[in-house]
C-alpha cells in the first residue's frame, strides 16, 4: 500500500525539551491509524508537524512524494488545504456561523463563490447531523456540536487525509457518543484518518494499526488485537492500565 | 405544531412580557432620575444666582461664535478620528507583525506619543513642524490630535488581535488560508469587535482632548469660550455653555458607539 504521509526521523526541540525525538512513521492510504501515549508524549507535535503547522528541526515530512520542507508558501498552503485537521477544542470561527464556519475554506482555498460554497457546506453539515443548526454561532452550539461543525469544516475541503487531535477530550461525557459516531462512519467510508485518542473503545473497535508513543518516541506499533491483549513495551502495558481504570 | 411547541410559545409570550414589565420599569427609574437631577441642578442654578447674577442674553448674542467653535470641534474630531483610526490600525498590525524592524517602528511609535503631553505635541507640531512646512492652526492641530490619539488606539487594537484565539488562526492556516486571509477574514473583524468599546472610549477622549489646540489661538469651542468670556465679563456663562456642548457631544458618540457595539454583537 502506498504512503499519504511519511516522516523520517523527525526531530522537534522546544528550548530545550525534545518534543520529538526521532520518528518514523508512514501513514498508509485508507487506514485508521491511532496515536496513544501518555500527556507531553509529543502526539499533537507530531500531528501538527504532519502538516506543517509546525516545522520539524530535523528530518522529512513527505506528503503524496513531495519533501513539504522543500516546498514554497504556496505549494505548502495546497498541501494543508489536502490534508483535513481536526482539534481538541474545535477551534470554530467564533465570528461565523456553523454554515460559514464550513464554507469559509471553499470561498478562500478553494475560490468558489459565497452561495455554491454553502451550498455545499450544507451537504457536510446534513452528514454530521447538524442541518438544523446551520444558522447557529459557535456559541450557541453544544461541544459535541462544535467537533461535528469542526469535523464537517475538515471534510468539505474534500481532504485526502484527515488528522484527529484529542476529538473528545474536550467534551462531556454523555457528548463523545455523538462525535464519535460521526468518525466512525467517516472510518467505514474508507477515509485515511489519524486519530490521536484516549477512548479505547474507538482505537480497539475502529482502528486498523496503533502506535505508541513515549518520551517523544514511537515506541510500537501493532495490530489493535496484539496491542490491546499483550501489548510488549513495558510503557504500554503500564498505559493501559492507568486508562482502563480511568473508564471504570 | 406540537404539543412542546405549544408550551414554548406560551413560554416565550410571558418571557416577552416579563421584558415588557423590565423595560417599564427601567423607563420610570430613569426618568425619575432625570426629574431628580433637573431639580437640583435649578437649585444650585439659584443659590449661586443670589450671589452671581446671571446674564444670558451675551451668550446668546454670541451665539454664531459659538456655531463657529462648534463646527471647528466638529471638524477637527471628526478628521482626528479618521486619521487615528488609520495610524491605530496601521501601527497595530506593524506591532504585532513578525518583521522585527516594523514592530520596532510602532514601539518607538506609541513610546513617543504616550510618554509626551498633548499640550506639548500640539506646540511643537505646530510651532515646529507647523513652521517648516507652512501648515495652518487648524492642519497642525489635526495632525498632532490624531498622531497622539493614534498612539493610544494602536495599542487598543493591538491588544485586540492579541485576544483573538490562537487556536481559529491555527484552524484557518489548516485549512490552507494564507496569512493575509487569514488576517483580513479571521483576525480583523474579530479584532475590530473586541477593540471596539475601548475605541469608542478613545473618541470621546478625542473629542474632550481637541480642547487643547486652543493653545494655538485655533477657533475652536474652548477658544471660542474664553474669548466670549473674557470680551463680554459673562465668563461662567460662557463656560457652562461651552461644557453643555462638549457633554452633549460626547454623549451623542457614546450613543452612536452603544448602537453600533449591539449592531456588531454576536450571539
Ligand atoms: N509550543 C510549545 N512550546 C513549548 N513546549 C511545547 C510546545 N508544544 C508542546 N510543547 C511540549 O512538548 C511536549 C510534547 O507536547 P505535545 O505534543 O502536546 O504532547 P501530547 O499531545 O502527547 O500530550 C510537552 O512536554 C509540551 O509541554
Ligand atoms: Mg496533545
Amino acid at each position: 500500500m502506498n504512503s499519504v504521509i511519511s516522516l523520517r526521523g523527525v526531530v522537534k526541540t522546544f528550548g530545550s525539551l525534545r518534543a520529538l525525538n526521532g520518528v518514523d512513521l508512514d501513514v498508509r492510504s485508507g487506514e485508521i491509524l491511532t496515536i496513544l501515549g501518555p500527556s507531553g508524549a509529543g502526539k499533537s507535535t507530531l500531528l501538527r508537524i504532519m502538516n506543517m503547522l509546525i516545522k520539524p528541526d530535523m528530518g522529512q515530512v513527505i506528503f503524496e512524494g513531495k519533501n513539504l520542507g522543500s516546498l514554497t508558501k504556496k505549494e505548502l498552503r495546497h498541501v494543508r488545504s489536502r490534508i483535513g485537521f481536526v482539534f481538541q477544542h474545535f477551534n470554530l470561527f467564533s465570528h461565523l456561523t456553523a454554515l460559514d464556519n464550513v464554507a469559509i475554506g471553499l470561498v478562500k482555498v478553494k475560490g468558489m463563490k459565497w452561495q455554491s460554497a454553502r451550498e455545499i457546506a450544507m451537504e457536510y453539515l446534513e452528514k454530521v447531523d447538524l442541518a438544523d443548526k446551520a444558522r447557529n454561532y459557535p456559541s450557541q452550539l453544544s461541544g459535541g456540536q462544535k467537533q461535528r461543525v469542526a469535523i464537517a469544516r475538515a471534510l468539505a475541503m474534500e481532504p485526502d487525509i484527515i488528522l484527529f487531535d484529542e476529538p473528545t477530550s474536550a467534551l462531556d461525557p454523555s457528548l463523545v457518543g455523538e462525535v464519535l459516531r460521526v468518525m466512525k462512519r467517516l472510518a467505514a467510508e474508507g477515509r485515511t484518518m489519524v486519530v490521536v485518542t484516549h477512548e479505547i473503545g474507538f482505537a480497539r473497535g475502529v482502528a486498523t494499526r496503533i502506535v505508541y508513543m513515549e518520551k517523544g518516541k514511537v515506541v510500537e506499533e501493532a495490530d489493535p488485537e496484539v496491542f490491546f491483549t499483550s501489548p510488549a513495551a513495558a510503557g504500554a502495558q503500564k498505559f493501559l492500565r492507568s486508562i482502563m481504570e480511568n473508564a471504570v | 405544531m406540537t404539543k412542546g411547541g405549544l408550551a414554548e410559545d406560551i413560554l416565550t409570550s410571558q418571557l416577552l412580557k416579563e421584558n415588557k414589565n423590565e423595560k417599564l420599569k427601567r423607563l420610570f427609574r430613569r426618568s425619575l432620575t432625570f426629574v431628580v437631577i433637573v431639580l437640583l441642578g435649578a437649585l444650585i442654578y439659584l443659590s449661586i444666582a443670589k450671589v452671581y447674577p446671571f446674564n444670558w442674553t451675551t451668550v446668546l448674542r454670541y451665539r454664531r461664535l459659538f456655531i463657529t467653535g462648534i463646527l471647528v470641534t466638529l471638524k477637527l474630531s471628526a478628521a482626528s478620528m479618521g486619521i487615528s483610526l488609520g495610524l491605530g490600525l496601521v501601527f497595530a498590525v506593524m506591532r504585532t507583525s513578525k518583521m522585527e524592524l516594523l514592530n520596532e517602528i510602532a514601539s518607538l511609535y506609541v513610546w513617543v506619543f504616550r510618554n509626551m503631553p498633548l499640550l506639548v505635541v500640539i506646540l511643537l507640531t505646530y510651532y515646529g513642524v507647523g513652521n517648516i512646512l507652512d501648515l495652518s492652526r487648524f492642519w497642525a492641530a489635526v495632525f498632532a490630535l490624531s498622531a497622539f490619539e493614534g498612539a493610544y488606539m494602536t495599542e487598543i487594537i493591538r491588544s485586540g488581535i492579541e485576544a483573538v484565539d490562537s487556536g481559529e488562526i491555527e484552524a484557518a492556516r489548516s485549512l490552507g488560508m494564507s496569512d493575509f486571509q487569514i488576517f483580513s477574514s479571521i483576525v480583523f473583524l474579530q479584532a475590530i469587535r473586541i477593540s471596539l468599546p475601548p475605541l469608542i472610549g478613545q473618541m470621546i477622549s478625542l473629542v474632550k482632548d481637541s480642547s487643547l489646540a486652543s493653545v494655538i489661538a485655533l477657533n475652536e469651542l474652548t477658544m471660542i469660550g474664553r474669548q466670549v468670556g473674557t470680551s463680554s465679563f459673562a465668563t461662567f456663562e460662557s463656560y457652562i455653555t461651552v461644557a453643555v456642548i462638549y457633554l452633549l457631544m460626547t454623549s451623542v458618540l457614546s450613543y452612536l458607539g452603544r448602537f453600533l457595539e449591539r449592531r456588531l454583537m454576536l450571539p
